[in-house]
């Protein structure tokens, strides 16, 4: 039942001091409603951002700071009475989006996440976060389906939001934080008797491909063949 | 054991911190009676050190960082019902919000597409704690002692990486340093603060 993979330390600190990308934040987000002990290490982490903030040298704000500040509250005030911040999500139960934490199907804009073909076992859909380095996204393999073989131009997570699947070096299950590093081949299959939602981040997505690209993709010339 | 029995007679010896968390009350105040005095004392002492903690950041301004102070301080009205002193101190949920401001601005300043904000980002529910963790934020006392005992070197990246919310790639660029260097440092860092992290104990 306890989560196995974990985020390493560098993406938390990351994560609680505020300098990951829209995609990875949302990724350890979920990984977090899965595992305890992150959510407690995520906690003792942002203490450290807390202490600063309470050691550091104060700097004087204008003399009208604070009534600027009451007012924009007395006018916000107002402006909640007609249009309420977005309400989240009424998710009907047994539907494919309520099995995943709040917020995850808080981000997908639809009521239904909207699939696309990529294999007969395999659909994906785009969650939009506003990302250029990245892409986020939900997988969905069907019950004993796997996906192609594939291997990646950039970094790959991948955290477990319902069932599981297992590839050549595991089985991993819901709150599992799996990262792929460029390079690496790999073939998952979900379990047999359940599909399996993941949510996936692929960084630099975009590498220049065919033989006239690779020339120009300097990055290429350090690829071992 | 005799020791703790003989007490000396005319000198206070505090075994606990004298001060209560008179921040955390405050807040309370302001989530559940709107208290505009509350407000007020919670904002004299913390907007000045928003917009200084803000202004360590090499790339915002003294404008800027009143800009954010004050957006910051609004968000806390706002949400201040959601306060809990169980689970956190004033300063570190105000750090939290200050930090998701802190993220929206530099989205907005890169003209990313804006209509998501850093809080759909981080997930409100997960500021649930363990049982354990309970105890810990008691004691929360103690990361504010540790981050003081780290050795000056360990302390400036740590310090940058939450002053500035920069990766430590950026940091590492920054103090001309290799990444790895960066990396040890936070490690030996957080291992001097008790953080334990699950991914390093497999």
């Amino acid at each position: 039942m306890s989560v196995q993979l974990h985020p390493d330390a560098d993406l938390l600190v990351e994560y609680s001091s505020g300098s990951l990308s829209p995609a990875m934040c949302v990724s350890v987000s979920a990984h977090l409603h899965f595992c305890d002990s992150c959510r407690d290490e995520n906690l003792r982490l942002t203490e450290i951002g807390g202490s600063l903030l309470s050691q550091v040298a104060p700097e004087i704000l204008s003399a009208s700071a604070l009534d600027n500040v009451f007012a924009k509250i007395d006018t916000e005030a107002a402006d909640d009475v007609l249009k309420p911040r977005t309400v989240s999500k009424q998710t009907t139960t047994g539907t494919e989006l309520s099995a995943l934490p709040e917020m995850i199907q808080n981000l997908i804009p639809t009521d239904e996440p909207n699939w696309r073909f990529l294999s007969p076992s395999l659909r994906a859909a785009a969650i939009p976060v506003g990302e250029d380095s990245c892409e986020l996204a939900l997988h969905k393999i069907k019950a004993g389906g796997s996906t192609p073989t594939h291997d990646h131009k950039g970094r790959e997570v991948v955290v477990v939001l319902k069932g599981s699947f297992s590839d050549e070096d595991g089985i991993y299950s819901e709150g599992d934080f799996i990262v792929h590093h460029p390079g690496e081949v790999h073939r998952p299959q979900a379990s047999q008797n359940e599909e399996c939602i993941c949510l996936s981040v692929l960084e630099a997505p975009l590498r220049l491909t065919g033989t006239f690209h690779r020339f120009l993709n300097p990055l290429f010339s350090f690829n071992p063949q | 054991m005799i020791t703790s029995i003989i007490k000396p007679v005319n000198k206070v010896v505090p075994l606990v911190k004298p001060s209560p968390d008179e921040w955390s009350s405050l807040l309370e105040k302001v989530g559940v009676d709107k208290d505009r005095q509350a407000f007020s004392s919670l904002f004299e002492h913390f907007a000045p050190l928003l917009k200084g903690f803000l202004m360590k950041g090499s790339n915002i301004g003294p404008e800027l960082a009143e800009e954010l102070a004050q957006e910051t301080m609004i968000k806390v009205w706002r949400r201040a019902a959601s306060f809990q002193r169980a689970k956190s101190t004033a300063s570190t949920w105000i750090f939290t919000i200050a930090r998701n401001s802190r993220i929206d601005l530099y989205r907005r300043e890169s003209r990313k597409q804006v209509q998501l904000d850093a809080d759909d980002f981080y997930d409100q529910s997960i500021e649930n704690p363990s049982l354990v963790s309970l105890v810990q934020v008691r004691n929360k006392q103690t990361v504010l002692e540790h981050l003081k005992s780290l050795p000056r070197e360990q302390h400036e990246v740590v310090a940058k990486i939450y002053y500035e919310g920069k990766s430590h790639t950026e940091v590492a660029q920054e103090l001309s340093l290799p990444l790895g260097t960066v990396k040890s440092r936070i490690r030996l860092a957080l291992k001097r603060m008790s953080v334990r992290l699950a991914a390093e104990e497999i």
